[in-house]
């Protein structure tokens, strides 16, 4: 008998008494106002915003912030290694949510999954018209959509494994900048 | 090896240490508060979460089936270990097929459980843990004490020893953000030229056959996607029902652990990318065991998120390495003796039973409860040192015999007053670190005739 069928088998001989699915969660508080939530949650997780009305509009702005840096915007890539040197990468996300300031970014939006992790710096456009309250929403808006990869990124990388000292750019992204569009 | 009261006892001899490793965690804990009441529907947050967990164990065979079809659908290895040792040979199998001599580790207890980096290591892989905190404890040889936080036993005094011995920063430098940025460095080229990456599973999705994995660092993800091969090890208990479910654990994890909203990054993976293996190893271990027990069943619902550590009073003054267990604090306590009675017949005990960890845990496990249940078995089973058998003996004796309970009383009131030094010395466990009371001068017994009769 293989380990599997062992296995299954064993659980299968223990008679646990049957609990129902809950179902979906409902006791939801849907938060008051979804763009100030946003705002919060980023200077929470250390990220800027810089809010605009197009995503063209924020050149300006991304020059000022990162001085001297190139600044590229990938097409697929096969290989990840060569995304190591890049300095600031920008990219479109999905949608975002309020209450933590998580950004959805899957295949469909990364040149390479390891993209927004091993960039020096990282740029996402979202567009206030993709905000949800709470990760809750962010699930049913994501239903079933098939991606091979997906991540909900909030925040640059960061740790505090020394004495709790929070440390920013730990093995991901250095910094992140989130330009919230209105259209 | 050390019981846990002989270890602890090793880990209060530097009373700033103790006090330093008692505040940062007491102060972890009151970042979990704020941010758990931070929303309304919190409480109903965990009763949703413990349900699902409930349902899930009551049909633990069917989703597991039901995960496996669809991760094979979506091109995912799918493998299943009885036990540590089948789980290790697996994945040395999968190591061994690609020729490669390292490989890098994001954070998985299961892997901590079955001691995967000896056995490797045994065998001449380099394994290069990639955690900030795994990285440290590993240097210096020593295991995690935290789940969450694994070098929190640690100052960052012992941390710039440690990379100015491994990594060769300036001796005496001990500053986070210098020492972060070395092992940044240091790891960067490690993620570069490994072409096997393993990482362990917060949740896997019966529903559609993904896994979710939650890091803070992006340490997980720099391994898996740039590696050929990613190898995901996870107990069979991980599993959750559907995708939606992620949307309540996902919201509980991150704020019970260490009071964030949410991790940098929540990961889920489903599909090996174009050119990639993926393999994800199902481990039982004990686990169909621990599902037959009644009374022990729920323990299996924990998401590993070690609030119950951080605001237990004893781990905080104990320290992990006390219960000399990967997986250590109340939640560890109760799953240890699953896998040996005898070697942790000291962790039930390692707890005031003040219940505190039931009621920060997110999934509504009754962590408390079931230490004490696990005392009951243990003395059962005559596991407990003879001296506290003859202990609990003595006493039932004499609580059932109220005449010598009362000249017991009344022997006790008059030696402590009169001769103090027969208590208040250090033969006497009570007198540790602690002044004796005052012996009262009646008992209630006594007062009660006195003024009621």
């Amino acid at each position: 008998m293989s380990s599997r069928e062992e296995i299954i088998r064993a659980l299968q001989e223990v008679k646990v008494p049957d609990k129902a699915y809950p179902g979906a969660f409902t006791a939801q508080v849907v938060g008051v106002d979804t763009l100030t939530d946003f705002l919060h949650s980023m200077v929470v997780v250390s990220t800027t915003v810089i809010q605009v009305k197009e995503a063209a509009d924020a050149s300006q702005a991304l020059d000022k912030h990162f001085p001297n840096m190139q600044r590229v915007r990938l097409n697929p890539l096969a290989d990840g290694l060569s995304l190591a040197d890049i300095d600031v990468l920008e990219i479109d996300g999905d949608f975002a949510v309020a209450e933590n300031g998580a950004i959805w970014l899957d295949d469909s939006n990364l040149p390479h999954r390891v993209a927004p992790f091993i960039c020096q710096h990282l740029v996402i456009y979202v567009s206030q018209k993709n905000l949800l309250p709470t990760l809750q929403e962010a699930y049913i808006r994501l239903g079933d959509k098939q991606t091979g990869f997906g991540v909900f990124l909030s925040g640059p990388s960061k740790t505090a494994d020394i004495e709790q000292s929070l440390v920013i750019g730990a093995h991901g992204a250095r910094s992140l900048v989130v330009v919230l569009t209105e259209c | 090896m050390l019981n846990h009261a002989e270890a602890s006892e090793k880990f209060i001899t530097n009373q700033e240490r103790t006090d330093w490793h008692d505040d940062t965690l007491w102060f972890v804990r009151s970042k979990r508060d704020k941010a758990s009441k931070l929303l309304p529907e919190w409480e109903a947050l965990r009763e949703q979460a413990s349900q699902i967990k409930e349902h899930m164990l009551s049909n633990l065979p069917q989703y597991l089936l039901e995960f496996e079809a669809k991760a094979q659908a979506n091109g995912i290895q799918v493998h299943w270990a009885k036990d540590a040792h089948e789980h290790n040979e697996i994945v040395y199998s999968i190591i061994q097929k690609h020729g490669d001599k390292a490989l890098v580790k994001s954070k998985s207890m299961l892997t901590e459980e079955c001691h995967l980096n000896a056995y490797l290591e045994q065998k001449g892989i380099d394994v290069v843990d990639t955690d900030l905190g795994e990285r440290i404890v590993q240097f210096r040889k020593e295991v995690p004490s935290h789940i969450v936080l694994p070098a929190i036993h640690l100052k960052k005094e012992d941390v710039g020893e440690t990379f100015h011995q491994h990594l060769g920063t300036p001796k005496g430098n001990k500053d986070p953000q210098f020492l972060t940025e070395a092992a940044r460095i240091h790891l960067r080229e490690k993620f570069l030229g490994a072409k096997v990456a393993i990482t362990g599973v917060n949740f896997a999705v019966a529903e559609t056959g993904e896994f979710v994995v939650c890091t803070n660092e992006g340490n997980a993800d720099m391994g898996a996607h740039l590696s050929d091969v990613h190898i995901a090890c996870m107990g069979i208990e991980k599993i959750i029902p559907k995708r939606q479910d992620l949307g309540v654990f996902l919201r509980l994890l991150a704020r019970s652990a260490t009071g964030q909203l949410i991790t940098t990054y929540s990961s889920h993976f489903a599909k090996p990318r174009a050119g990639q293996e993926m393999h994800i190893v199902l481990v039982d271990n004990g686990r169909s065991r621990q599902l037959a027990r009644d009374e022990f069943r729920n323990s299996l619902k924990c998401i590993r998120c070690a609030a119950c550590f951080n605001t237990c009073p004893v781990y905080r003054r104990s320290g992990g390495h006390s219960y000399h267990q990967p997986v250590a604090g109340p939640i560890g306590s109760i799953l240890a003796p699953n896998f040996d009675k005898k070697a942790n017949v000291d962790l039930p005990f390692a707890s005031t039973l003040c219940g505190s960890c039931s009621n920060v845990c997110p999934v509504k496990i009754n962590i408390h409860e079931q230490l004490w249940f696990w005392r009951q078995d243990l003395m059962k089973e005559g596991l407990a040192p003879a001296g506290k058998v003859l202990g609990m003996k003595l006493m039932a004796w004499m609580m059932s015999n109220p005449s010598v309970f009362r000249l017991a009383g009344g022997i006790g009131r008059k030696v402590m007053s009169w001769f103090p030094f027969l208590v208040n010395n250090g033969m006497n466990p009570w007198f540790k670190q602690r002044e004796m009371p005052a012996p009262p001068k009646q008992s209630f017994q006594e007062w009660y005739k006195s003024n009621r009769s």
